[in-house]
Formats: structure tokens, C-alpha cells, sequence
């Protein structure tokens, strides 16, 4: 090969040409009617970005779900969540509580490839534009719904609106994530010893994730077939799906996998440690690399690292709790980046090299918004929106040499695209829009 | 009519097809962020062939809680491994290589998660197969991509230094505390399903012009656009977003409260008809019109956030969670305890959808694991089997996928490019197998 990988293949990925090549999904589109669930917007934004054209269908005064934003902060009337995630989606308005708006609901879904929706079930079965009512009009469509519960089985009835905080509670993520309460102390004395949720919302996001690959699924079905069908996602067992072992280790020992702090319960060497000025994660997953590690913070003698034959009995439990300390008070002696540094060094002059330890920073929030590897890789470029101006959101997490994802603008406001989509789709003219406005209708 | 679509959705699972039918991927892959996203394909009808440098394998097979197995088996890797076909290739070898090209030139999707150009190195990188198939799909998935500041010192990662490094996990903590390991793979396996969607959006772009491409994979990049609000946020105010525990920052009232047991409840009531029905459950129908608390917007605001949970604390402080999950039902907020594994495993709800699903593994026995939480009613995904030893299906593949000879398939094990597992526990089958079950006619 003449030219070295990294430079042929940035040659062909890097974001800052993307705008010169075609879209994978620009033959598709979707209407997205997510409502008050940010599941369903991620969902159909992850279609966005591959060049799918959604019509983001909203009641007239918008949806709720664009007031979620943190500590009610809004830019140019926006809240922040949704600044995100509006992006490439061409904003209508139909209320779909009146007949009129089912109707139009009806011709849209006619021309459509794909509709997401988060209605508790059976909401829209009862307004007649169901799964089952829309094939008829459209035998091809994909029929995506996000619940809390899903659209059959017990619960099916259950209307529990759908949040982040309580999919991370009921999926057995929460539970096992957090601090151990320190023994002979209480909650008043710890409160943060609890059990603890991640703080983004990726008990929304990853479901929004996987029902966008069932949807490519079934449209890569949909081109061998020539069929569409319904999809059902429910956000708690979509983010359970993730708990790898936990299920597993019950059923074979009856154990009840539990929060173990920054230590992990499967994996050696593998925690976060605390350090002069913050904390770093440590990593040594092969038996040569834990080694590589004591022998980095200059303990291969003391702690006989030479002698060690498996990492089998480091995972114990009462093994991680011995050893935890003994590296905690290492790692302490230095600082995050010392001890990056020194994994680094140890790759080339360590007497495994160049096998080393992964030391990583645990980087507070702004950190990766000013680290030039990242702000190089194009994930913060801003984007230069029509209606907000140059906003940051991260894009180009999947780069592809020949269909690139993009942003094209991240947000609308409510109805921004009314007169285009509903001319476009409908052929409806002013009056006609004026008319439907006036009743209420979009 | 949501009835009609999903009856009987759980017995006809196996009886109807996977919407990924006819698709082959080569997997080059271990630990999490690589084999995960294979497992999804194949859970989804993809034939997968997983290829393992023998006798030893995946490093995953000895990763396992606390030192326990399944079956003899890798705890974590049964979970990840599911429906794939197993064979021992030690791809330093040319022999080896040569045996992949041929599998390559009839693939539809390559993935792996080694370290830049080591594929090239080993003469079955991109742009060395692309040759021999210009439809391929071929992704890898790492920690920083294949350019860039830290591509380029070839710094090793893993998921908890994604959780590290994307400030995702000092977003997970107490702000008090340090920052905080999630106990998922977050970073892996969300990774992998993001790769699974650009791997789609590329068939689909396939389907339509025979073009292939290469995609690549940064876990960290991936995560970060999982993270919302938290650029746009620290761009705007020029703040650093801040951990907040249970609560969510961008949804008033959400939080995980302690109950009269000591035990804990998710309550998520943000709609006004949900912090309505919050404040009638709590006999403070008040609350509802209070002008700190009268909209969502209002009510997110630093201190009247702050002042609503803390009434809610002292409220919840005199309920179990069973209690307020009864209030919730009855007026229409969303409320959890924090469900732990066994309640997952045993669950009525997830059993009757067949998210629980029963699978019945020729070696490994019955067991119930996770579905692909993306129900299709005419293509449903669905594990059939889950892991096997280093180079199981070797003649299998060999002569069934190739077309090779007896004495081909004896020169390759001659010259070591192909191998099978060593004898040990994790790589090889469990000491009760027979010998038979699980092989594959040829």
C-alpha cells in the first residue's frame, strides 16, 4: 500500500467533505409523531443523519417534550434537549385529535416508508390510523412504536407514561450501579451510597438506537419482500437488553448481581482510580497487563507479580476488595495525567512492552469539547443553523466513506415547515392552510 | 387490532423468518464493542461467522462475576455470542489469510475492533478486500477511529475508559462524589449498536447501488452523541454541566426517592396532568398552582426544583414504594421501585412477550436470556443458540461455506492456520457434551 491507512482513509471519511457525497437513506421517508418521548425523536434523528426525510408531526402547540430542557433553560425559545435533537427534520403541525387531522394523517402515511409513534398503545388504534388501518393504505409501511410496556402482553393496558428515569430504575440497571454503603452507615450519613442512574438520558436514547435498527432491518426486509410490518419497542427492556452476565449469574447461581462502586464485577483489573487531582480508569483485561501495571507503579517485587499464573482468582470478590486499596493508595501518589503518561512510556521501555495497562483520564464534561483530538475529528464542529445561528451538537459519530452522516440544521420551531411539507405531500395552497389553521387542524 | 398484529407473536417466533436472512458477516472480534454488534446481526438472521485466533480465543471467554460460570462458560460470553458459527483461524498466518479472502469474497459485512491497519497488516484490511469485493461493508470499531492524535499513538481502550474519557460518567455521579463507573458496558455496547446502524443505513445504500464502503467506529465518539444537552449547554452558557445524582435536571419532578423501608422509588411526573395527579396522590392538590411549580419550565429552575423534590422526599419518606407505585396507576404519573435481576428473570410481563425468551441450547442446556429487544411481527429476531468452543464449526465451514476437501482442511490444521480449542475451561465445549450435539451436518 503507498499511502499509510489513516491518510487514505481520512482521505475518504473525514466529516469535512461529507456534504460531497450522497446519502444512504435519502430514498426514505418517515413521519415521526413522538409524543412527550425523547426515544422517538432520537429515533427518527439517527435516520436523519443517514439522509432519511422525516416530517416531525407535532400537536399545534407543539410538544411537550421540547420543555425538557436542564433547569428550564431555553436558546432563542429553545430547550436545549430538543436543540439537539430536532435535527434535519422538517417541523408540521396536525392535531390528530380531530377527525380532519386523522385524515391528513392518512395521506401522509400513504406516501410514507416509515411512522414512529409513542402513544400509549391503542391511542392510535382508536383514532383508526393503527398498524393494521395504515396497511391497508400502505401495504410497504414500517410501523414503529416506543412504550414504556410494549404493545401486547399483561401490561399492555398499563397507559405509564414513558420516562428515562424510570426505565433506568425498572430495567435492574439502576440497582446495581452506584457506591456500596459503607458498613454500619446509613443513608442520612451517605445519601449518594445509593442505588444510581447514568445522568444522560440513555434510557430513552438507546431504545430511540435499537428501534432505528430494527427499522433498517425491516426495510432491508421490506426490499426483498416487498412487506412492511409493525415494530414494538418497550424502553425497559430494550436498555435490560445491555445487562450482559446479570441474568445468566442468577439463574445459574440464584445471586443477585449488586452495585460494586468504581470496581467491576466481572472484570479484572478494571476500575476507576483515584489520583492527586481526580481520578483515572485503569484496564488490564490479559493476565500480562494487571502485570504490567504493578510493575508500571514499581510494585512487581513486592506484590510478586512475577508469580501470578491467571486472573481467574483476581475476580473473586474478596480479592478485588483486597487489592483495591493496595492500588488506590498507588495511584494516589500522582496525578491523571502522570499516570496516563506513564502507561504510554511503559508501552515503549517497560519490561512487558509493549504491552501496558489502559490508563485513561475520567475527563469532566467540558474536557472533550477542548481536546483537539476530538474538536479534529469533527464530533463538536458547529453547526450553522438557519433559525439558532452556529449551535454544538455532537454528529459524525459513525464516519463512512461513502455515505457520511450529517447535520444539516439541528432544530425548528413548531409548524416551521407547514406550508413547504403540506404543499409538497398535499398540494394544499395558502387558503386551504389558513383554513386549517383557523380550526384548529394544524 | 394491536391484538391481530402481535397474537401469538412468542410461539410463531421460530416458525417465521429474521429480516437479515441471507446475510453473511465475518467477525474479526473480542471483548464487547466488537462481538456485540455481530450478535445483534445475528440475532436479527445474519449468518455470522465468528473467527478466533486458537486455541485460546476471545480474551471475553475469562471475563465472568466474581470468577462464576455458565455452563462452564464465560458468563458474559454466552450473552454476546448468540446464533454464530465458530471457527479457529490464526489469521498471522498466510494460509489463514488466504482461507479469510475466500470467506470475504462472498460476505456481505466485515467487523472487527483491532487497533488501526492491524487487519492491513495481516494482508485483509479494506482496501486489500475491497478488491476482491467491491459490495463489502466493513467495519471497525475502536476507541479513538483510524485518524487522529490518539489513532495515530495507538492508545488502547476499552468501555470504562470511553465512560472515562466522554465525561459520561462524571455526569453519573453525586456531585459530591467522585465520579462513577456505570455498571453496564455502556460504552461497548452502545457502542456496537451504533455500528449496527451504520452497517444498515450501508445495506440499504447497497441495495439500491451495489456499492459496499468502510465505516469506522469510535466508542467514545459514539456515547458522546448520546449526551444531548450537555454540548449545546456548555456552549451556550459557557458552564460545565454538572452532575446531579438521581435527578434529572431536564424533567421536573424525576428522581429516585427513599422510602419508609429504606428502600427506593423512581418518580417521574413532569405533564400537567401528571405533577397534577402527583400532587393529589401526595394530598397536596395545591401544589399544582403554586407559582414556583405552575408550569414545567417554572418548576425547572434551580431552586423551585430543588423546593418541589424535597417535598416530594419528605412524602415519599412515609410510603413504600408499592404504595406510591399504586398512587402512580391510580393518577397518572410514572412511578418505580428499582427492580433488581431476579424480578427481570422472573417477570410475567417480559416472559409472556418472550423478551425473557427460553432458549434451548443443544450443549448448553435451557436457559432464559434476553431477547433482541426490537419486536418485527413478520420477521422477529430471536437467539437460537448461544456460545461454542474456539473452532467448533471449522469443518462445518470449511466444506459447507468453501467447498473444501478433507485433505485441504488436514493441511490447514498441518500448518496451524487452523486450530480448535484448547483444553481448558471457557474455550473448550462443556465436560457434558457428547461429542455430537451442536455439529453441524455437512
Amino acid at each position: 500500500m503507498e499511502q499509510r491507512w489513516p491518510d487514505w482513509i481520512r482521505e475518504r471519511d473525514d466529516p469535512r467533505i461529507a456534504h460531497t457525497k450522497p446519502e444512504a437513506l435519502d430514498d426514505i421517508t418517515v413521519l415521526d409523531l413522538s409524543y412527550k418521548n425523547f426515544a422517538g425523536c432520537y429515533c427518527s434523528s439517527m435516520l436523519s443523519e443517514f439522509g432519511a426525510k422525516v416530517i416531525r408531526i407535532e400537536p399545534p402547540q407543539g410538544d411537550f417534550i421540547r420543555s425538557c430542557t436542564p433547569y428550564g433553560l431555553l436558546y432563542k425559545g429553545e430547550g436545549l434537549n430538543y436543540l439537539s435533537e430536532g435535527r434535519n427534520k422538517h417541523h408540521i403541525t396536525l392535531n390528530l385529535e380531530k377527525p380532519e387531522g386523522r385524515e391528513i394523517l392518512k395521506s401522509l402515511a400513504k406516501q410514507a416508508d416509515v411512522l414512529i409513534e409513542t402513544f400509549s398503545p391503542s391511542v392510535m388504534d382508536g383514532w383508526g390510523i393503527g398498524y393494521e388501518q395504515l396497511k391497508e393504505l400502505n401495504p410497504g409501511l414500517i410501523f414503529a412504536s416506543i412504550t414504556a410496556h410494549g404493545q401486547f402482553g399483561p401490561l399492555k393496558q398499563n397507559p405509564m407514561p414513558d420516562y428515562d428515569n424510570i426505565t433506568q430504575a425498572r430495567s435492574a440497571i439502576q440497582s446495581a450501579t452506584g457506591e456500596v454503603l459503607p458498613k454500619g452507615k446509613s443513608y442520612d450519613e451517605c445519601p449518594w451510597a445509593v442505588p444510581t442512574k447514568a445522568g444522560p438520558w440513555i434510557g430513552w436514547a438507546q431504545p430511540g438506537t435499537f428501534m432505528a435498527v430494527g427499522i433498517l432491518a425491516a426495510l432491508y426486509w421490506r426490499g426483498i419482500s416487498g412487506e412492511g410490518q409493525a415494530l414494538d419497542v418497550a424502553t425497559t427492556e430494550s436498555y435490560a437488553r445491555f445487562d450482559d452476565y446479570a441474568a445468566l449469574w442468577y439463574q445459574e447461581t440464584g445471586i443477585v448481581n449488586e452495585r460494586f462502586g468504581n470496581l467491576d464485577t466481572a472484570c479484572w483489573l478494571y476500575c476507576f482510580a483515584p489520583t492527586k487531582d481526580g481520578a483515572v480508569f485503569l484496564g488490564g483485561l490479559r493476565l500480562e497487563m494487571w502485570q504490567a501495571f504493578a510493575d508500571m507503579v514499581g510494585k512487581w517485587d513486592e506484590w510478586g507479580a512475577a508469580s501470578w499464573t491467571t486472573l481467574q482468582t483476581f475476580m473473586r470478590e474478596e480479592e478485588q476488595l483486597k487489592w483495591a486499596p493496595l492500588i488506590f493508595a498507588e495511584t494516589r501518589k500522582y496525578t491523571s495525567e502522570e499516570l496516563v503518561r506513564m502507561s504510554v512510556e511503559y508501552a515503549q521501555k517497560g519490561r512487558l512492552a509493549p504491552i501496558t495497562a489502559v490508563v485513561a483520564p475520567v475527563c469532566s464534561p467540558d474536557e472533550p469539547m477542548k481536546d483537539a483530538n476530538w474538536l479534529d475529528r469533527g464530533i463538536f464542529t458547529p453547526v450553522k443553523d438557519p433559525v439558532y445561528g452556529e449551535v454544538i451538537v455532537a454528529q459524525a459519530q459513525q464516519k463512512m466513506s461513502e455515505t457520511p452522516i450529517r447535520t444539516r440544521w439541528v432544530c425548528q420551531p413548531v409548524g416551521h415547515d407547514n406550508e413547504q411539507i403540506y404543499s409538497e405531500y398535499l398540494k394544499f395552497n395558502p387558503a386551504k392552510l389558513a383554513q386549517l389553521k383557523k380550526t384548529g387542524v394544524i | 387490532m394491536a391484538e391481530e398484529t402481535w397474537q401469538h407473536y412468542k410461539e410463531k417466533k421460530h416458525s417465521r423468518p429474521a429480516p437479515l436472512k441471507g446475510i453473511r458477516v465475518l467477525e474479526v472480534c473480542t471483548l464487547i464493542l466488537g462481538p456485540a454488534g455481530p450478535g445483534f446481526a445475528a440475532e436479527m438472521g445474519a449468518e455470522v461467522i465468528k473467527c478466533e485466533i486458537p486455541p485460546m480465543g476471545d480474551t471475553c471467554r475469562d471475563l465472568t462475576p466474581f470468577g462464576y460460570f455458565f455452563r462452564e462458560q464465560g458468563i458474559s460470553f454466552v450473552h454476546m455470542n448468540t446464533n454464530k458459527y465458530w471457527l479457529g483461524l490464526d489469521l498471522h498466518k498466510p494460509e489463514a489469510q488466504e482461507v479469510f479472502k475466500e470467506l470475504a469474497a462472498a460476505a456481505d459485512i466485515i467487523e472487527d475492533n483491532l487497533r488501526p491497519a492491524v487487519m492491513e497488516n495481516w494482508n485483509i484490511g479494506y482496501r486489500q478486500i475491497k478488491e476482491i469485493n467491491p459490495g463489502i461493508i466493513y467495519i471497525s470499531k475502536n476507541g479513538f477511529g483510524q485518524w487522529g492524535q490518539y489513532a495515530e499513538e495507538n492508545r488502547p481502550s476499552n468501555d470504562g475508559a470511553s465512560q472515562g474519557f466522554s465525561g459520561y460518567s462524571r455526569l453519573s455521579s453525586f456531585p459530591s462524589q467522585p465520579p462513577l463507573k456505570s455498571r453496564l458496558y455502556i460504552c461497548d455496547n452502545y457502542g456496537a449498536l451504533m455500528g449496527e446502524l451504520a452497517i444498515l443505513a450501508a445495506l440499504h445504500y447497497r441495495q439500491r447501488t451495489g456499492k459496499g464502503q468502510f465505516i469506522e467506529l469510535s466508542q467514545t465518539e459514539a456515547i458522546m452523541r448520546a449526551m444531548t444537552w450537555v454540548w449545546p449547554y456548555q456552549q451556550i452558557t459557557g458552564k460545565v454541566a454538572m452532575p446531579a445524582g438521581n435527578r434529572d435536571v431536564s424533567v421536573c419532578p424525576a428522581d429516585t426517592f427513599r422510602c419508609t423501608d429504606d428502600n427506593f422509588v423512581a418518580i417521574a411526573a413532569p405533564a400537567p396532568e401528571e405533577f397534577r395527579g402527583l400532587c393529589t396522590a401526595m394530598g397536596r392538590p395545591e401544589l399544582a398552582d403554586d407559582p414556583r411549580f405552575k408550569d414545567h419550565l417554572t418548576r425547572l429552575k434551580e431552586d423551585n426544583a430543588a423546593e418541589i423534590l424535597k417535598i416530594i422526599a419528605a412524602w415519599a419518606r412515609t410510603k413504600t414504594p408499592e404504595e406510591i407505585e399504586k398512587l402512580a396507576k391510580k393518577h397518572g404519573f410514572a412511578a418505580s421501585h428499582i427492580w433488581n435481576t431476579r424480578e427481570i428473570v422472573e417477570d410475567k410481563h417480559f416472559r409472556a412477550r418472550g423478551f425473557m425468551t427460553e432458549v434451548d441450547d443443544p450443549i448448553l442446556g435451557r436457559y432464559f436470556d434476553h431477547e433482541f429487544p426490537v419486536m418485527m411481527s413478520k420477521t422477529p429476531p430471536k437467539i437460537k443458540w448461544g456460545c461454542r468452543a474456539v473452532g467448533f464449526d471449522n469443518e462445518y465451514i470449511l466444506k459447507h461455506t468453501l467447498g473444501k476437501s478433507e485433505d485441504d482442511i488436514e493441511k490447514l490444521y498441518d500448518c496451524s492456520a487452523l486450530g480448535k480449542w484448547a483444553d481448558v475451561p471457557t474455550r473448550r465445549p462443556p465436560s457434558t457434551w457428547d461429542g455430537k450435539a451442536g455439529l453441524r451436518e455437512v
